[in-house]
């Protein structure tokens, strides 16, 4: 990629000072933080190790840092055995309804996945639903907590991670590839070993890694389900916030434990991966098998079943919200009760993740847009540096980022804590990695020729990003901004460790239903959630489409 | 009116030197092309006088100021790009008015010179038009006239019209040329096609791994290339190899395999050097016909022989292995074969030789 202008012009310059210092300050401010509080002694001058020796000679902390492994490990694995057949089947397989099943396939990327942990402990847990049910029919069944039922909720709203590159790399593999392996004279069998699978395992690993990484980080999922089990997320929160008055210390602990495991998984991916084409690229792309009506009906079942059961359990909570509760007791009665009871608790959480989702993420967009003009369109060892700093947000787990933030800005110069813009800018910068590769993506398909005829027409670069880039990039942007809202109007891991008193927000509710006895008033909530979530991702996709047909 | 010194530009990307120590004067009003094989640093060098490729070292100037420090967005050139760049999102008309409007002309004097300049490329009722509607060299139009509108000081065009096809390509640039002419705007032209070079340029300057092989009008560069570089880069030659045998007043004397070549230039007794016949500029002699005064003659044997309906292409035996090709209008190849030995003349003044190499 060429320098779009001279080294002389501020513009890029500009974006790249400007996006330092807000990452410098709400990032790796924050994270050093951590660093430092974990290095610390109590008398909070020198450096020790002793914080180290005390929590990995402690077996119950050891053992969140094994845990959180092995849950990593064999959700990624998991999600990958499901996964691949899947995309098998999505790409070279006739399926019917498949348009459909491929939208709904991607559903449980948007839905939060801790609304389907709940789901299945309201369905599984010990006096769930369906537990119940068992028992009274007789099957000894007592309750899916556990590395079970983690994993199972992890592989069900994880795997279009993996299904999604894998879909795509079996459908370039170029089919004169497979032919010129038979023809050489291997069967059909030895072909699909040799040739197809060498090319769609890149895919299979880039995929099972964000699995890996999604599930160390996560927070509310195991929190709802991992029960006795420690976890590190979950127990850098509770030392943190702890009943006892927080302990930073061992909390930084744990979260630079978690910091390592997600940057060396990003390493692996980075060295393992980082050289190698995805694909072929496919001048030819397969053409579905023909196959055994058995086998197509198998792969129909199989494909409808997984993506069916993975939106079962939003499905459920969508049901029991609307159910009538007395105390715990659910009825089999329709009713509105749950929905009434949220709203007049206070309508204040939905106003705060209405108002406070749409501030992060127009300021993630704000930010992480021109981050990724400097990175794809001013190739430069400020841009290169700067690339990589705004990808760690990426190996950084949601509680970790609050927990720095809140040593950093609870006293001092600058005091955050307590208010609205923390969450605001922890959201931002959590948001900013995928606004940052978003944007590169989009402005790959922007012939840079434009900008420089425009700026060769005499409009500044700065001018030119804004009266010509910007507008090209609008409606990836929008879509963007549309994700990035979905998303952070249903994160947990950071909102929990920073929300206070009057900001607290509809995950806050659910949350804290959770510790309670409020069901009805949880399922309400994720209900809300839910919708939250669907409506603007749904509406964004048909405007998306009938943009893109109008610029045709 | 502007004229353009290149002033010893220089300009490396890593190790690889892109530009290496340009020096060039384009004259105000010249339409100049820079010419080369794919990779010689044209589009570098066009890129260093728009402002989208900073000097490792030296001056560009228009007139007496200096336009190298400036950034591009003020160096008023108009840049007329390989695919179009047209915006995608803006019409035609938005196209044509976007540099007017970052210059605040009102809206007005805007209409008025948006329709002059759609009128000089014969877009005049495409206003309204969206890019997608044009076709290829319609497209190209645009992006010619959305840089006049601007009355910039001179016209950059890399390889404008290789996207168009071959009709077209013929058609626009004769087009260009007239717009170029009627406007008297200096202009720099990149393209890698001698024929485009020729048939448009007022000068060209044939560039080679970064560096001018030379610096000529047209017929200069065709007759009398400077190097072999520019001799084969130019049109099809024969570039035989041989040793001075001695000196005939003007003429040369040269030495290939069994037959003897006379050349007018310069050259010591026993030195080897290159020179250049062309193959149109060789006649082949009827039997009993003689060469015309002051031209020379061999006696050759056939060594393979093309016919392609105008042209008959053959190929003369000139002893150790090496061929002379001949372009011949009007024989055939029949007629050639019974002949048996062919005769065939060249004016001496017609060869250039190229020393020490
Ligand atoms: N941004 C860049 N980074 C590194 N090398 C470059 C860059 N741009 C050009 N080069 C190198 O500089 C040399 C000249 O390239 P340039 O694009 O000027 O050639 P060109 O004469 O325009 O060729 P073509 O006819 O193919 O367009 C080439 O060796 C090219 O690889
Ligand atoms: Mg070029």
């Amino acid at each position: 990629m060429t320098a779009l202008v001279s080294r002389r012009d501020t513009f890029p310059l500009t974006i790249t000072v400007l996006a330092f210092a807000f990452l410098g300050l709400f990032l790796l401010y924050p994270l050093l933080n951590v660093f430092s509080a974990s290095f610390i002694d109590r008398s909070g001058t020198h450096f020790t190790l002793a914080n180290y020796a005390r929590m990995l000679s402690n077996s119950f902390y050891l053992g969140s840092l094994y845990n959180s492994l092995l849950l990593g490990v064999l959700s990624t694995l998991v999600t990958i055995v499901i996964g691949v057949p899947l995309a098998f089947c999505l790409a070279r397989l006739p399926i019917p309804g498949k348009s459909a099943l491929l939208a709904l396939a991607a559903l449980p990327l948007v839905l939060p996945s801790f609304i389907a942990a709940y789901s299945l402990v309201l369905l599984l847990g010990r006096a769930g639903i369906v537990s119940r049910f068992l028992r009274d029919i007789g099957i000894p069944f007592t309750s899916i907590y556990g590395m079970t039922g983690l994993t199972v909720t992890f592989a069900l709203t994880l795997f279009p991670f993996v299904v999604f590159p894998t879909l795509a790399a079996f459908k370039a593999v170029d089919i004169s590839v497979e032919e010129a392996g038979q023809n050489l004279g291997s069967s059909r069998w030895r072909t699909f070993w040799t040739v197809t699978v060498p090319i769609v395992m890149p895919a299979v690993l880039a995929g099972g890694l964000l699995v890996f990484i999604d599930v160390i980080e996560s927070f509310g999922v195991p929190f709802v389900l991992a029960e006795d089990k420690p976890i590190l997320a979950v127990e850098a929160y509770k030392l943190f916030v702890g009943e006892t008055g927080g302990n930073p210390a061992s909390a930084g602990v744990l979260g630079v434990l978690l910091i390592i495991c997600t940057a060396a998984a990003l390493l692996v991916q980075r060295y393992y991966l980082g050289r190698r084409r995805f694909s072929t690229a496919a001048r030819r792309t397969p053409p579905e098998l023909v196959v055994a009506p058995w086998l197509r009906r198998l792969a129909a079942t199989y494909s409808w079943g997984i993506v069916l059961i993975a939106l079962i359990p939003f499905f459920a909570v969508i049901v029991i919200s609307f159910m009538e509760f007395r105390g715990p007791v659910m009825h089999p009665n329709l009713s509105l009760n749950n929905f009434r009871d949220l709203l007049n608790q206070s309508s204040r959480p939905l106003v705060n993740t209405l108002v406070l989702s749409t501030a992060a993420a127009v300021l993630a967009a704000l930010i992480g847009v021109p981050i990724g003009y400097a990175i794809t369109r001013f190739r430069s060892k400020a841009s290169d540096l700067l690339d990589v700093i705004a990808m760690t947000p990426f190996a950084v787990a949601g509680t970790v980022l609050a927990i720095g933030l809140v040593i950093s800005f609870n006293s001092g110069w600058l005091v955050l804590t307590g208010g609205w813009l923390i969450l605001v800018l922890a959201w931002t910068v959590r948001k900013i990695p995928f606004n940052v590769r978003a944007s590169a993506a989009i402005l790959h398909q922007i012939d840079p020729s434009l900008e420089e005829a425009s700026i060769n027409l005499g409009v500044s670069p700065l001018m030119t990003f804004i009266r010509l880039t910007v507008p090209l990039m609008m409606g990836g942007v929008i879509g963007g901004i549309v994700l990035t809202w979905v998303t952070v109007a249903s994160e947990l891991s950071s909102t929990v460790v920073l929300y206070s008193g009057p900001w607290a927000t509809m995950t806050i509710v659910m949350f804290q239903a959770l510790e309670g006895t409020g069901a009805g008033i949880a399922s309400a909530a994720a209900t809300v959630l839910i919708a939250v979530t669907v409506l603007p991702v749904a509406l964004v996709y048909r405007l998306l489409r009938r943009h893109e047909l109008g610029m045709m | 009116m502007t004229a353009i010194t290149i002033d010893h530009v220089s300009r490396s990307f890593g190790t690889v030197r892109a530009v290496d120590d340009v020096s060039l004067e384009i004259r105000d009003g010249e339409f100049f092309t820079l010419l080369g094989p794919s990779g010689c640093g044209k589009t570098t060098l066009l890129r260093t006088i728009a402002g989208f490729a900073d000097l490792t070292a030296g001056q560009i100037r228009f007139g007496d100021r200096r336009i190298d420090t400036l950034p591009p967005h003020r160096r008023n050139t108009g840049m007329v790009f390989q695919n179009y760049a047209i915006f995608p999102n803006l019409t035609v008309g938005g196209n044509v008015a976007y540099g007017l409007k970052a210059r605040s002309v009102p809206d007005g004097q805007m209409r008025e010179r948006v329709s002059r300049a759609l009128k000089l490329v014969h877009l005049d009722g495409y206003t309204e038009r969206w890019p997608h509607q044009l076709s290829g060299g319609q497209l190209q139009r645009v992006a010619i006239a959305r840089c006049l509108v601007i009355e910039p000081e001179v016209l950059l065009l890399d390889e404008p019209l290789s996207n168009l096809d071959a009709k077209l390509r013929v058609e626009m640039r004769a087009e260009i040329r007239q717009l170029q002419q009627q406007l008297k705007i200096t202009a720099i032209y990149v393209t890698h096609d001698q024929e485009e070079a020729l048939a448009m340029s007022d000068r060209i300057a044939v560039m080679r791994s970064g560096r001018l092989e030379q610096v000529a009008s047209p017929q200069a560069i065709y007759r009398a290339p400077a190097t072999p570089f520019v001799a084969e880069f130019m049109g099809t030659t024969n570039l035989l190899s041989g040793t001075i045998a001695g000196r005939d007043g003007e003429t040369l004397r040269i030495q290939v395999g069994q037959q003897e070549f006379r050349a007018h230039g310069d050259g010591r007794q026993g030195e080897t050097v290159t020179f250049s016949l062309r193959p149109e500029t060789v006649r082949l002699l009827a039997p009993g016909e003689s060469a015309p005064a002051g031209w020379s003659v061999l006696h050759t044997d056939l060594a393979h022989v093309e016919f392609l309906g105008a042209i008959t292409r053959l190929d003369l035996a000139v002893g150790n292995g090496a061929t002379l090709r001949v372009a011949s209008l009007d024989v055939l190849p029949d007629e050639l074969k019974a002949r048996g030995r062919i005769s065939a003349a060249y004016d001496p003044r017609r060869v250039t030789v190229f020393r020490n190499g």
